[in-house]
Protein backbone atom coordinates (compact mmCIF):
# COMPACT_ATOMS: atom_id res chain seq x y z
CA UNK A 1 0.00 0.00 0.00
CA UNK A 2 2.61 2.68 0.66
CA UNK A 3 4.39 2.20 -2.41
CA UNK A 4 1.05 2.86 -3.78
CA UNK A 5 0.46 6.18 -2.56
CA UNK A 6 2.72 7.15 -5.13
CA UNK A 7 -0.71 7.89 -7.38
CA UNK A 8 -1.38 10.75 -4.47
CA UNK A 9 1.66 11.79 -4.00
CA UNK A 10 1.10 15.72 -5.71
CA UNK A 11 -2.40 15.74 -3.56
CA UNK A 12 -0.23 14.82 -0.02
CA UNK A 13 2.15 17.34 -0.89
CA UNK A 14 -0.20 20.00 -1.65
CA UNK A 15 -2.77 18.91 1.82
CA UNK A 16 0.64 18.90 3.71
CA UNK A 17 1.30 22.56 2.10
CA UNK A 18 -2.13 23.58 3.68
CA UNK A 19 -1.67 22.37 7.29
CA UNK A 20 1.87 24.06 7.40
CA UNK A 21 0.75 27.07 6.45
CA UNK A 22 -1.46 26.97 9.54
CA UNK A 23 0.74 25.94 11.88
CA UNK A 24 3.41 28.28 10.64
CA UNK A 25 0.68 31.00 11.25
CA UNK A 26 0.98 30.30 14.73
CA UNK A 27 4.95 31.37 15.29
CA UNK A 28 4.67 33.99 13.20
CA UNK A 29 4.50 37.37 13.37
CA UNK A 30 1.38 39.16 12.18
CA UNK A 31 2.96 41.64 10.10
CA UNK A 32 4.57 39.20 8.19
CA UNK A 33 1.70 36.98 7.36
CA UNK A 34 2.14 38.07 3.55
CA UNK A 35 5.05 36.04 3.25
CA UNK A 36 3.50 33.28 4.64
CA UNK A 37 1.21 33.59 1.05
CA UNK A 38 4.55 34.15 -1.32
CA UNK A 39 5.66 30.61 0.64
CA UNK A 40 2.98 28.74 0.13
CA UNK A 41 2.94 29.83 -3.50
CA UNK A 42 6.26 29.01 -4.06
CA UNK A 43 5.85 25.72 -2.69
CA UNK A 44 2.84 25.15 -5.01
CA UNK A 45 5.38 26.06 -7.77
CA UNK A 46 7.47 23.46 -6.51
CA UNK A 47 5.06 21.12 -6.42
CA UNK A 48 4.12 22.03 -10.09
CA UNK A 49 7.57 21.29 -11.10
CA UNK A 50 7.80 18.15 -9.46
CA UNK A 51 4.64 17.17 -11.39
CA UNK A 52 6.79 16.87 -14.48
CA UNK A 53 9.38 14.73 -12.98
CA UNK A 54 10.08 11.54 -15.01
CA UNK A 55 9.08 9.20 -11.90
CA UNK A 56 5.58 10.95 -11.69
CA UNK A 57 4.62 11.22 -15.30
CA UNK A 58 5.46 7.51 -16.24
CA UNK A 59 2.47 6.84 -13.85
CA UNK A 60 0.46 7.74 -16.66
CA UNK A 61 1.08 4.54 -18.39
CA UNK A 62 1.11 2.17 -14.94
CA UNK A 63 -2.17 0.96 -14.80
CA UNK A 64 -3.94 2.28 -11.55
CA UNK A 65 -5.60 -1.20 -11.68
CA UNK A 66 -3.73 -1.90 -7.81
CA UNK A 67 -4.83 1.82 -6.11
CA UNK A 68 -8.44 1.46 -4.85
CA UNK A 69 -9.23 -0.80 -7.35
CA UNK A 70 -9.22 1.50 -10.32
CA UNK A 71 -11.28 3.92 -8.81
CA UNK A 72 -8.43 6.80 -8.95
CA UNK A 73 -7.28 8.01 -12.31
CA UNK A 74 -3.60 9.47 -13.20
CA UNK A 75 -3.94 9.56 -16.54
CA UNK A 76 -2.95 12.06 -19.29
CA UNK A 77 -6.12 13.95 -18.70
CA UNK A 78 -5.38 14.46 -14.75
CA UNK A 79 -1.92 14.95 -15.27
CA UNK A 80 -3.64 18.19 -17.47
CA UNK A 81 -5.65 19.47 -14.99
CA UNK A 82 -3.75 18.89 -11.95
CA UNK A 83 -1.03 21.21 -13.77
CA UNK A 84 -3.86 23.50 -14.80
CA UNK A 85 -5.18 23.71 -11.27
CA UNK A 86 -1.91 24.01 -9.89
CA UNK A 87 -0.94 27.50 -12.17
CA UNK A 88 -4.41 28.45 -10.72
CA UNK A 89 -3.50 27.88 -7.32
CA UNK A 90 -0.20 30.12 -7.87
CA UNK A 91 -1.65 32.68 -9.39
CA UNK A 92 -4.75 32.74 -6.92
CA UNK A 93 -2.29 32.96 -3.69
CA UNK A 94 -0.65 36.11 -5.57
CA UNK A 95 -3.70 37.68 -5.91
CA UNK A 96 -4.60 36.85 -2.16
CA UNK A 97 -1.45 38.48 -0.83
CA UNK A 98 -2.12 41.31 -2.71
CA UNK A 99 -6.25 41.47 -1.58
CA UNK A 100 -4.58 40.26 1.93
CA UNK A 101 -5.40 44.06 3.88
CA UNK A 102 -9.41 43.80 2.85
CA UNK A 103 -9.28 40.41 4.50
CA UNK A 104 -9.02 41.98 7.97
CA UNK A 105 -8.77 39.06 9.80
CA UNK A 106 -7.60 35.03 9.09
CA UNK A 107 -5.02 35.82 6.33
CA UNK A 108 -3.05 32.93 6.52
CA UNK A 109 -6.68 30.88 6.89
CA UNK A 110 -7.76 32.39 3.59
CA UNK A 111 -4.33 31.37 1.84
CA UNK A 112 -4.93 27.56 3.28
CA UNK A 113 -8.36 27.55 2.55
CA UNK A 114 -7.07 28.34 -1.16
CA UNK A 115 -4.57 25.22 -0.65
CA UNK A 116 -7.62 22.90 0.50
CA UNK A 117 -9.66 23.67 -2.15
CA UNK A 118 -6.83 23.01 -4.88
CA UNK A 119 -6.38 20.03 -3.31
CA UNK A 120 -10.21 19.14 -3.74
CA UNK A 121 -9.75 20.20 -7.02
CA UNK A 122 -6.54 18.08 -7.82
CA UNK A 123 -8.40 14.64 -6.09
CA UNK A 124 -10.93 15.94 -8.73
CA UNK A 125 -9.43 15.62 -11.36
CA UNK A 126 -8.58 11.88 -10.95
CA UNK A 127 -12.09 10.82 -9.76
CA UNK A 128 -13.03 7.75 -11.24
CA UNK A 129 -15.93 6.78 -8.89
CA UNK A 130 -19.11 8.35 -7.51
CA UNK A 131 -17.40 7.98 -4.07
CA UNK A 132 -14.53 10.31 -5.25
CA UNK A 133 -16.47 12.70 -7.40
CA UNK A 134 -18.80 13.46 -4.70
CA UNK A 135 -16.28 14.12 -2.09
CA UNK A 136 -13.62 16.18 -4.19
CA UNK A 137 -16.71 17.96 -5.22
CA UNK A 138 -17.85 18.36 -1.68
CA UNK A 139 -14.31 19.48 -0.18
CA UNK A 140 -14.19 21.89 -3.32
CA UNK A 141 -17.70 23.53 -2.49
CA UNK A 142 -17.36 23.18 1.22
CA UNK A 143 -14.06 25.37 1.34
CA UNK A 144 -15.95 28.22 -1.11
CA UNK A 145 -18.67 28.65 0.86
CA UNK A 146 -15.61 29.77 3.69
CA UNK A 147 -13.57 31.67 0.89
CA UNK A 148 -17.13 33.39 -0.50
CA UNK A 149 -17.79 35.05 2.88
CA UNK A 150 -14.37 35.38 4.25
CA UNK A 151 -15.15 39.44 4.21
CA UNK A 152 -17.46 39.06 7.11
CA UNK A 153 -17.43 42.69 8.14
CA UNK A 154 -18.98 42.93 4.18
CA UNK A 155 -22.64 42.05 4.11
CA UNK A 156 -22.29 41.58 0.53
CA UNK A 157 -19.56 38.77 1.33
CA UNK A 158 -21.67 37.36 3.37
CA UNK A 159 -24.96 37.48 1.89
CA UNK A 160 -22.95 36.04 -1.33
CA UNK A 161 -21.91 33.08 0.93
CA UNK A 162 -25.11 32.40 2.14
CA UNK A 163 -26.48 32.15 -1.27
CA UNK A 164 -23.63 30.30 -2.97
CA UNK A 165 -24.17 27.39 0.34
CA UNK A 166 -28.16 27.21 -0.15
CA UNK A 167 -28.15 26.54 -3.85
CA UNK A 168 -24.79 24.53 -3.50
CA UNK A 169 -26.19 22.32 -1.14
CA UNK A 170 -29.37 22.07 -3.21
CA UNK A 171 -27.24 20.96 -5.69
CA UNK A 172 -25.03 18.32 -4.03
CA UNK A 173 -28.31 17.13 -2.63
CA UNK A 174 -29.40 16.84 -6.22
CA UNK A 175 -26.06 15.24 -7.17
CA UNK A 176 -26.40 12.68 -4.13
CA UNK A 177 -29.67 11.37 -4.76
CA UNK A 178 -28.59 10.91 -8.52
CA UNK A 179 -26.11 8.63 -7.19
CA UNK A 180 -28.03 6.75 -5.21
CA UNK A 181 -30.45 6.37 -8.23
CA UNK A 182 -27.51 5.08 -10.39
CA UNK A 183 -26.49 2.80 -7.51
CA UNK A 184 -30.13 1.22 -7.59
CA UNK A 185 -29.81 0.31 -11.46
CA UNK A 186 -26.41 -0.44 -11.81
CA UNK A 187 -24.93 -1.98 -8.39
CA UNK A 188 -21.86 0.06 -8.62
CA UNK A 189 -20.41 3.00 -7.80
CA UNK A 190 -17.71 3.17 -10.15
CA UNK A 191 -17.16 4.47 -13.42
CA UNK A 192 -15.49 1.72 -15.47
CA UNK A 193 -18.27 -0.65 -14.09
CA UNK A 194 -20.86 1.87 -15.55
CA UNK A 195 -19.08 1.73 -18.65
CA UNK A 196 -18.84 -2.07 -18.94
CA UNK A 197 -23.04 -2.28 -18.62
CA UNK A 198 -23.98 1.35 -20.26
CA UNK A 199 -26.09 -0.14 -23.16
CA UNK A 200 -28.60 -2.51 -20.46
CA UNK A 201 -28.45 0.91 -18.39
CA UNK A 202 -29.38 3.12 -20.45
CA UNK A 203 -32.69 0.91 -20.80
CA UNK A 204 -33.55 2.13 -17.49
CA UNK A 205 -35.64 5.13 -16.84
CA UNK A 206 -34.38 5.29 -13.43
CA UNK A 207 -30.70 5.32 -14.66
CA UNK A 208 -31.32 8.27 -16.67
CA UNK A 209 -33.08 10.25 -14.18
CA UNK A 210 -30.59 9.74 -11.92
CA UNK A 211 -28.08 10.91 -14.35
CA UNK A 212 -30.27 13.91 -14.75
CA UNK A 213 -29.73 14.63 -11.46
CA UNK A 214 -25.85 14.11 -11.21
CA UNK A 215 -25.39 16.15 -14.36
CA UNK A 216 -27.81 19.26 -12.62
CA UNK A 217 -25.13 18.80 -9.99
CA UNK A 218 -22.63 19.48 -11.68
CA UNK A 219 -24.14 21.93 -14.08
CA UNK A 220 -24.36 23.98 -10.71
CA UNK A 221 -20.53 23.48 -10.61
CA UNK A 222 -19.80 24.87 -13.89
CA UNK A 223 -22.91 27.88 -14.33
CA UNK A 224 -24.82 25.93 -17.14
CA UNK A 225 -28.08 27.73 -18.22
CA UNK A 226 -31.00 26.36 -15.39
CA UNK A 227 -28.61 26.89 -12.67
CA UNK A 228 -26.79 29.89 -13.02
CA UNK A 229 -28.91 31.97 -11.00
CA UNK A 230 -26.07 31.97 -7.78
CA UNK A 231 -23.15 33.27 -10.31
CA UNK A 232 -24.00 37.06 -10.73
CA UNK A 233 -24.37 37.04 -6.90
CA UNK A 234 -21.73 35.07 -5.99
CA UNK A 235 -19.28 36.57 -7.88
CA UNK A 236 -19.99 40.13 -7.07
CA UNK A 237 -20.11 39.70 -3.46
CA UNK A 238 -16.76 37.59 -2.85
CA UNK A 239 -13.83 38.71 -2.40
CA UNK A 240 -12.36 38.99 -5.68
CA UNK A 241 -9.69 35.89 -5.00
CA UNK A 242 -12.19 33.69 -4.70
CA UNK A 243 -13.92 35.02 -7.14
CA UNK A 244 -11.32 34.32 -10.17
CA UNK A 245 -10.68 31.00 -8.48
CA UNK A 246 -14.24 30.18 -8.48
CA UNK A 247 -14.38 31.45 -12.27
CA UNK A 248 -11.67 29.35 -13.15
CA UNK A 249 -10.95 26.26 -11.43
CA UNK A 250 -14.08 25.14 -9.90
CA UNK A 251 -15.67 25.17 -13.67
CA UNK A 252 -12.54 23.37 -14.54
CA UNK A 253 -13.05 20.65 -11.72
CA UNK A 254 -16.95 20.62 -13.08
CA UNK A 255 -15.59 20.43 -16.08
CA UNK A 256 -13.65 17.70 -16.12
CA UNK A 257 -15.70 15.32 -14.03
CA UNK A 258 -18.35 15.87 -16.76
CA UNK A 259 -15.81 14.54 -19.46
CA UNK A 260 -15.02 11.46 -17.24
CA UNK A 261 -18.45 10.41 -16.83
CA UNK A 262 -20.26 12.05 -20.02
CA UNK A 263 -17.41 11.78 -22.41
CA UNK A 264 -15.47 8.78 -21.12
CA UNK A 265 -17.32 6.61 -18.59
CA UNK A 266 -21.21 6.44 -20.05
CA UNK A 267 -20.82 7.71 -23.91
CA UNK A 268 -24.04 6.65 -24.83
CA UNK A 269 -26.15 7.97 -22.54
CA UNK A 270 -24.57 11.32 -24.22
CA UNK A 271 -25.51 10.29 -27.17
CA UNK A 272 -28.84 9.67 -26.09
CA UNK A 273 -28.76 13.49 -24.85
CA UNK A 274 -27.53 15.19 -27.42
CA UNK A 275 -30.37 17.06 -27.96
CA UNK A 276 -31.17 17.92 -24.31
CA UNK A 277 -27.43 19.21 -24.18
CA UNK A 278 -27.49 21.23 -27.00
CA UNK A 279 -30.30 23.21 -26.06
CA UNK A 280 -28.86 23.46 -22.52
CA UNK A 281 -25.38 24.62 -24.00
CA UNK A 282 -27.43 27.36 -26.40
CA UNK A 283 -29.32 28.35 -23.93
CA UNK A 284 -26.40 28.93 -21.82
CA UNK A 285 -24.60 30.76 -24.71
CA UNK A 286 -28.01 33.22 -24.83
CA UNK A 287 -28.63 33.92 -21.24
CA UNK A 288 -25.08 34.68 -20.40
CA UNK A 289 -24.49 37.21 -23.55
CA UNK A 290 -27.60 38.82 -23.03
CA UNK A 291 -27.93 39.53 -19.68
CA UNK A 292 -24.18 41.06 -19.53
CA UNK A 293 -24.90 43.79 -22.35
CA UNK A 294 -26.45 46.19 -19.38
CA UNK A 295 -24.20 45.13 -16.82
CA UNK A 296 -21.99 48.39 -15.43
CA UNK A 297 -20.32 46.11 -12.35
CA UNK A 298 -17.10 44.47 -13.56
CA UNK A 299 -17.53 41.55 -11.56
CA UNK A 300 -20.90 40.89 -12.30
CA UNK A 301 -20.38 41.94 -16.41
CA UNK A 302 -17.59 38.74 -16.02
CA UNK A 303 -19.90 36.79 -14.34
CA UNK A 304 -22.61 36.55 -16.85
CA UNK A 305 -19.69 36.36 -19.56
CA UNK A 306 -18.10 33.55 -17.44
CA UNK A 307 -21.80 31.41 -17.77
CA UNK A 308 -21.33 32.32 -21.73
CA UNK A 309 -17.95 30.60 -21.72
CA UNK A 310 -19.49 27.59 -19.56
CA UNK A 311 -22.05 27.36 -23.21
CA UNK A 312 -19.30 27.47 -25.10
CA UNK A 313 -17.26 24.59 -23.65
CA UNK A 314 -20.63 22.65 -23.23
CA UNK A 315 -20.57 22.74 -27.11
CA UNK A 316 -17.17 20.43 -26.81
CA UNK A 317 -18.74 17.87 -25.03
CA UNK A 318 -22.12 18.48 -27.20
CA UNK A 319 -19.60 17.49 -30.04
CA UNK A 320 -18.58 14.04 -28.37
CA UNK A 321 -15.51 13.89 -29.94
CA UNK A 322 -12.09 13.45 -29.04
CA UNK A 323 -11.89 16.92 -31.04
CA UNK A 324 -14.58 18.58 -28.71
CA UNK A 325 -12.62 17.40 -25.66
CA UNK A 326 -9.25 18.72 -26.77
CA UNK A 327 -11.03 21.75 -27.73
CA UNK A 328 -12.43 21.97 -24.15
CA UNK A 329 -8.74 21.55 -22.73
CA UNK A 330 -7.44 24.08 -25.15
CA UNK A 331 -10.50 26.92 -24.19
CA UNK A 332 -10.53 26.56 -20.39
CA UNK A 333 -5.99 26.71 -20.57
CA UNK A 334 -6.71 30.16 -22.57
CA UNK A 335 -9.35 31.19 -19.78
CA UNK A 336 -7.06 30.73 -16.91
CA UNK A 337 -5.24 33.19 -18.25
CA UNK A 338 -7.53 35.77 -19.63
CA UNK A 339 -9.96 35.76 -16.80
CA UNK A 340 -7.19 35.60 -13.72
CA UNK A 341 -5.57 38.69 -15.95
CA UNK A 342 -9.15 40.77 -15.70
CA UNK A 343 -10.00 40.30 -12.03
CA UNK A 344 -6.24 41.12 -11.06
CA UNK A 345 -6.87 44.45 -12.64
CA UNK A 346 -10.08 44.97 -11.80
CA UNK A 347 -8.63 44.17 -7.91
CA UNK A 348 -6.00 47.16 -8.49
CA UNK A 349 -8.02 49.42 -9.73
CA UNK A 350 -11.33 49.38 -7.41
CA UNK A 351 -10.90 50.61 -3.20
CA UNK A 352 -12.20 48.89 -0.30
CA UNK A 353 -16.26 49.50 -0.13
CA UNK A 354 -16.22 51.06 -3.39
CA UNK A 355 -18.54 49.15 -6.35
CA UNK A 356 -16.35 47.71 -9.05
CA UNK A 357 -18.16 50.04 -11.62
CA UNK A 358 -16.83 49.89 -15.07
CA UNK A 359 -16.39 54.01 -14.56
CA UNK A 360 -12.81 53.06 -12.65
CA UNK A 361 -11.38 51.55 -15.53
CA UNK A 362 -11.65 55.09 -17.74
CA UNK A 363 -8.44 57.03 -18.10
CA UNK A 364 -6.58 53.78 -17.39
CA UNK A 365 -4.54 54.10 -21.03
CA UNK A 366 -2.78 57.30 -19.11
CA UNK A 367 -2.66 55.56 -15.09
CA UNK A 368 -1.04 52.77 -16.47
CA UNK A 369 -0.39 51.92 -20.17
CA UNK A 370 0.69 48.09 -19.13
CA UNK A 371 -2.47 47.21 -17.43
CA UNK A 372 -4.64 49.14 -20.53
CA UNK A 373 -3.06 46.74 -22.44
CA UNK A 374 -3.10 44.08 -20.27
CA UNK A 375 -7.26 44.35 -19.71
CA UNK A 376 -7.46 44.90 -23.55
CA UNK A 377 -6.08 41.45 -24.27
CA UNK A 378 -7.85 40.12 -21.75
CA UNK A 379 -11.02 41.94 -23.17
CA UNK A 380 -10.23 41.13 -26.49
CA UNK A 381 -9.57 37.52 -26.09
CA UNK A 382 -12.79 36.86 -24.04
CA UNK A 383 -14.29 38.30 -27.42
CA UNK A 384 -12.93 35.70 -29.66
CA UNK A 385 -11.13 38.06 -31.57
CA UNK A 386 -7.86 36.52 -33.49
CA UNK A 387 -5.02 36.25 -32.57
CA UNK A 388 -5.76 35.85 -28.91
CA UNK A 389 -6.34 32.31 -26.98
CA UNK A 390 -9.89 32.82 -26.93
CA UNK A 391 -10.38 33.23 -30.79
CA UNK A 392 -8.73 30.07 -31.09
CA UNK A 393 -10.52 28.13 -28.17
CA UNK A 394 -13.77 29.38 -30.15
CA UNK A 395 -12.61 27.90 -33.20
CA UNK A 396 -11.43 24.64 -31.83
CA UNK A 397 -15.48 24.34 -30.32
CA UNK A 398 -17.12 25.47 -33.27
CA UNK A 399 -14.67 23.24 -35.67
CA UNK A 400 -15.54 20.58 -33.33
CA UNK A 401 -19.01 20.82 -33.37
CA UNK A 402 -18.86 21.55 -36.88
CA UNK A 403 -17.38 18.29 -38.38
CA UNK A 404 -19.68 16.60 -36.58
CA UNK A 405 -22.81 18.52 -37.83
CA UNK A 406 -23.28 16.83 -41.21
CA UNK A 407 -24.66 13.91 -39.37
CA UNK A 408 -27.49 16.35 -37.41
CA UNK A 409 -28.58 19.43 -39.07
CA UNK A 410 -29.23 20.77 -35.09
CA UNK A 411 -26.16 21.45 -34.57
CA UNK A 412 -26.42 24.07 -37.08
CA UNK A 413 -28.79 25.90 -34.71
CA UNK A 414 -25.95 25.96 -32.29
CA UNK A 415 -22.99 27.11 -34.57
CA UNK A 416 -25.67 29.56 -35.77
CA UNK A 417 -26.36 30.37 -31.30
CA UNK A 418 -22.56 29.94 -30.81
CA UNK A 419 -21.75 33.16 -33.76
CA UNK A 420 -24.93 35.15 -32.38
CA UNK A 421 -23.22 34.96 -29.01
CA UNK A 422 -19.85 36.08 -29.98
CA UNK A 423 -21.27 39.12 -31.86
CA UNK A 424 -23.78 39.85 -28.81
CA UNK A 425 -20.38 39.42 -27.04
CA UNK A 426 -18.18 41.79 -28.96
CA UNK A 427 -20.58 44.84 -28.12
CA UNK A 428 -20.20 44.63 -24.11
CA UNK A 429 -16.61 43.71 -23.98
CA UNK A 430 -15.62 46.75 -26.49
CA UNK A 431 -17.22 48.65 -23.86
CA UNK A 432 -14.80 47.71 -21.78
CA UNK A 433 -11.69 48.71 -24.43
CA UNK A 434 -13.84 51.90 -24.70
CA UNK A 435 -14.04 53.05 -21.37
CA UNK A 436 -10.05 52.08 -21.02
CA UNK A 437 -9.12 53.95 -23.83
CA UNK A 438 -11.25 56.82 -24.28
CA UNK A 439 -13.40 56.86 -21.23
CA UNK A 440 -14.38 59.93 -19.47
CA UNK A 441 -14.10 61.16 -15.73
CA UNK A 442 -16.47 63.63 -14.76
CA UNK A 443 -15.01 67.52 -14.55
CA UNK A 444 -14.75 68.07 -11.04
CA UNK A 445 -13.25 64.39 -10.15
CA UNK A 446 -9.45 64.75 -9.83
CA UNK A 447 -6.75 63.09 -11.60
CA UNK A 448 -6.47 59.36 -9.91
CA UNK A 449 -2.15 58.63 -9.32
CA UNK A 450 -0.46 56.12 -11.84
CA UNK A 451 -1.78 52.18 -10.42
CA UNK A 452 1.36 51.11 -8.18
CA UNK A 453 1.40 47.54 -8.89
CA UNK A 454 3.77 44.88 -6.93
CA UNK A 455 6.41 42.88 -8.43
CA UNK A 456 4.73 39.44 -7.55
CA UNK A 457 1.30 40.96 -9.19
CA UNK A 458 3.30 42.39 -12.18
CA UNK A 459 4.68 39.27 -13.21
CA UNK A 460 1.53 37.44 -12.48
CA UNK A 461 -0.09 39.61 -14.99
CA UNK A 462 3.26 39.77 -17.06
CA UNK A 463 2.54 35.18 -17.78
CA UNK A 464 -0.93 36.10 -18.31
CA UNK A 465 -0.58 38.31 -20.93
CA UNK A 466 2.41 35.99 -21.90
CA UNK A 467 0.28 33.15 -22.19
CA UNK A 468 -2.68 34.49 -24.19
CA UNK A 469 -0.33 35.68 -27.01
CA UNK A 470 1.40 32.45 -26.74
CA UNK A 471 -2.04 30.53 -26.99
CA UNK A 472 -3.30 32.14 -29.42
CA UNK A 473 -0.09 33.16 -32.05
CA UNK A 474 1.14 29.54 -31.58
CA UNK A 475 -1.53 27.19 -30.91
CA UNK A 476 0.73 23.79 -32.26
CA UNK A 477 2.49 22.99 -29.57
CA UNK A 478 -0.46 23.64 -27.03
CA UNK A 479 -2.48 21.76 -28.86
CA UNK A 480 -0.49 18.79 -29.28
CA UNK A 481 -0.57 18.91 -25.29
CA UNK A 482 -4.08 18.98 -25.52
CA UNK A 483 -4.55 16.03 -27.59
CA UNK A 484 -2.69 13.80 -25.77
CA UNK A 485 -4.22 14.84 -22.60
CA UNK A 486 -8.06 14.07 -24.43
CA UNK A 487 -7.39 10.31 -25.09
CA UNK A 488 -9.47 9.40 -22.03
CA UNK A 489 -10.52 5.58 -21.88
CA UNK A 490 -11.91 3.39 -19.36
CA UNK A 491 -9.99 0.32 -18.29
CA UNK A 492 -11.77 -2.28 -19.24
CA UNK A 493 -12.54 -5.20 -17.38
CA UNK B 1 -47.37 -8.44 9.21
CA UNK B 2 -45.91 -7.38 5.97
CA UNK B 3 -41.97 -7.19 5.62
CA UNK B 4 -41.03 -4.09 4.25
CA UNK B 5 -39.46 -4.63 0.65
CA UNK B 6 -36.95 -2.50 -0.66
CA UNK B 7 -39.79 -0.29 -2.76
CA UNK B 8 -40.92 0.74 1.01
CA UNK B 9 -37.58 1.99 1.27
CA UNK B 10 -37.24 3.78 -1.90
CA UNK B 11 -40.54 4.96 -1.66
CA UNK B 12 -39.41 6.61 1.94
CA UNK B 13 -36.38 8.01 0.13
CA UNK B 14 -38.81 9.80 -2.39
CA UNK B 15 -41.06 11.24 0.01
CA UNK B 16 -38.31 12.53 2.25
CA UNK B 17 -36.47 13.83 -0.85
CA UNK B 18 -39.90 15.68 -2.22
CA UNK B 19 -40.78 16.98 1.41
CA UNK B 20 -36.80 18.80 1.61
CA UNK B 21 -37.09 20.37 -1.77
CA UNK B 22 -40.60 21.55 -0.96
CA UNK B 23 -39.12 23.03 1.90
CA UNK B 24 -36.17 24.50 0.74
CA UNK B 25 -38.89 26.15 -2.18
CA UNK B 26 -41.28 27.34 0.07
CA UNK B 27 -39.91 28.29 3.78
CA UNK B 28 -38.56 31.63 3.67
CA UNK B 29 -36.30 31.16 7.11
CA UNK B 30 -32.68 30.26 6.27
CA UNK B 31 -32.75 28.01 9.16
CA UNK B 32 -35.87 26.19 8.17
CA UNK B 33 -34.40 26.01 4.51
CA UNK B 34 -31.27 24.40 5.65
CA UNK B 35 -32.83 21.73 7.93
CA UNK B 36 -34.95 20.84 4.74
CA UNK B 37 -31.32 20.21 2.74
CA UNK B 38 -30.41 18.21 5.76
CA UNK B 39 -33.52 16.52 4.65
CA UNK B 40 -32.72 15.77 1.17
CA UNK B 41 -29.16 14.57 2.10
CA UNK B 42 -30.81 12.14 4.17
CA UNK B 43 -32.86 10.75 1.68
CA UNK B 44 -30.53 9.87 -0.72
CA UNK B 45 -29.15 8.29 2.94
CA UNK B 46 -32.12 5.89 3.15
CA UNK B 47 -31.77 5.37 -0.90
CA UNK B 48 -28.20 4.32 -0.55
CA UNK B 49 -29.09 1.71 2.52
CA UNK B 50 -31.73 0.19 1.21
CA UNK B 51 -30.24 -0.50 -2.05
CA UNK B 52 -26.92 -1.59 -1.22
CA UNK B 53 -28.95 -4.33 1.60
CA UNK B 54 -30.51 -5.46 -1.21
CA UNK B 55 -27.74 -5.90 -3.78
CA UNK B 56 -25.54 -7.19 -0.81
CA UNK B 57 -22.83 -4.94 -1.78
CA UNK B 58 -20.99 -2.45 0.73
CA UNK B 59 -20.43 0.03 -1.59
CA UNK B 60 -23.67 2.05 -1.03
CA UNK B 61 -23.30 2.00 2.79
CA UNK B 62 -19.73 3.23 2.46
CA UNK B 63 -21.16 6.18 0.87
CA UNK B 64 -23.29 6.87 3.11
CA UNK B 65 -20.88 7.33 5.79
CA UNK B 66 -19.04 9.76 3.48
CA UNK B 67 -22.43 11.42 3.17
CA UNK B 68 -22.92 12.10 6.78
CA UNK B 69 -18.95 13.04 7.17
CA UNK B 70 -19.59 15.64 3.91
CA UNK B 71 -22.86 16.89 5.88
CA UNK B 72 -21.39 16.95 8.91
CA UNK B 73 -18.79 19.43 8.02
CA UNK B 74 -21.61 21.42 5.87
CA UNK B 75 -23.63 22.10 8.77
CA UNK B 76 -20.79 23.65 10.77
CA UNK B 77 -19.78 25.89 8.06
CA UNK B 78 -23.39 26.67 6.70
CA UNK B 79 -24.40 27.67 10.55
CA UNK B 80 -21.61 29.37 11.32
CA UNK B 81 -22.17 31.52 7.72
CA UNK B 82 -25.87 31.99 8.94
CA UNK B 83 -25.30 33.09 12.15
CA UNK B 84 -22.36 35.75 10.56
CA UNK B 85 -25.35 37.33 8.86
CA UNK B 86 -27.70 37.22 11.61
CA UNK B 87 -25.24 39.52 13.09
CA UNK B 88 -24.93 41.66 10.63
CA UNK B 89 -28.46 41.62 10.08
CA UNK B 90 -30.73 40.58 12.57
CA UNK B 91 -32.41 38.81 10.50
CA UNK B 92 -32.75 35.13 8.56
CA UNK B 93 -35.42 35.79 5.94
CA UNK B 94 -34.50 35.48 2.64
CA UNK B 95 -36.12 38.64 1.58
CA UNK B 96 -33.90 40.36 3.26
CA UNK B 97 -30.66 38.58 1.37
CA UNK B 98 -31.15 41.15 -2.46
CA UNK B 99 -28.70 43.93 -1.46
CA UNK B 100 -27.28 43.14 -4.56
CA UNK B 101 -28.79 43.89 -7.71
CA UNK B 102 -27.83 45.18 -11.19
Amino acid sequence: MGDQLKFVQLEMMVVALGLLVLIADLAMAPSRRRLLGYLSAAGLFVVFLLSFRDGYTALVNESTEAFFNSRYKVDGLALFFKRFFLIAGIFVLVFAVDFSERLRSGMAEYYSFIVFALSGMMFAASANDFSMLFVSIELITITFYILVSFQRHRLHSLEAGVKYLILGAVSSAFMIYGIALVFGVAGSLQFDDLHAQQSELIQSKVFLFGMLFLFAGLAFKISAFPFQVWAPDVYQGAPTPTTAFLAVGSKAAGFVLLIRLLVAAVPEVTAEWTSVLLVISALTILYGNLCALPQRNLKRLLAYSGIANAGYLLMGIVAQSEEGTVAILYYLAGYLFTVMAAFMIINLLTKEGEGEDISCLSGLSKRSPFLAFAMTLAAVSLAGIPPLAGFFGKFLLVKSVATEAFGNTCFFVLLAVAVFGVVVSIYYYFGIVRTIFWGRRKADEPTPPPVTIGLPVRIVLGCCVAAMLYLGLLPNKPVKWAETAAKVGVTSK
Amino acid sequence: MMEPTLSHYLLVSGALFSIGLLGVIVRRNLLIIYMSLELMLNSANVALVAMSRFYGKLDGQVMVFFIITVAAAEVAVGLALIVALYRKRQTAEVEDLATMKL
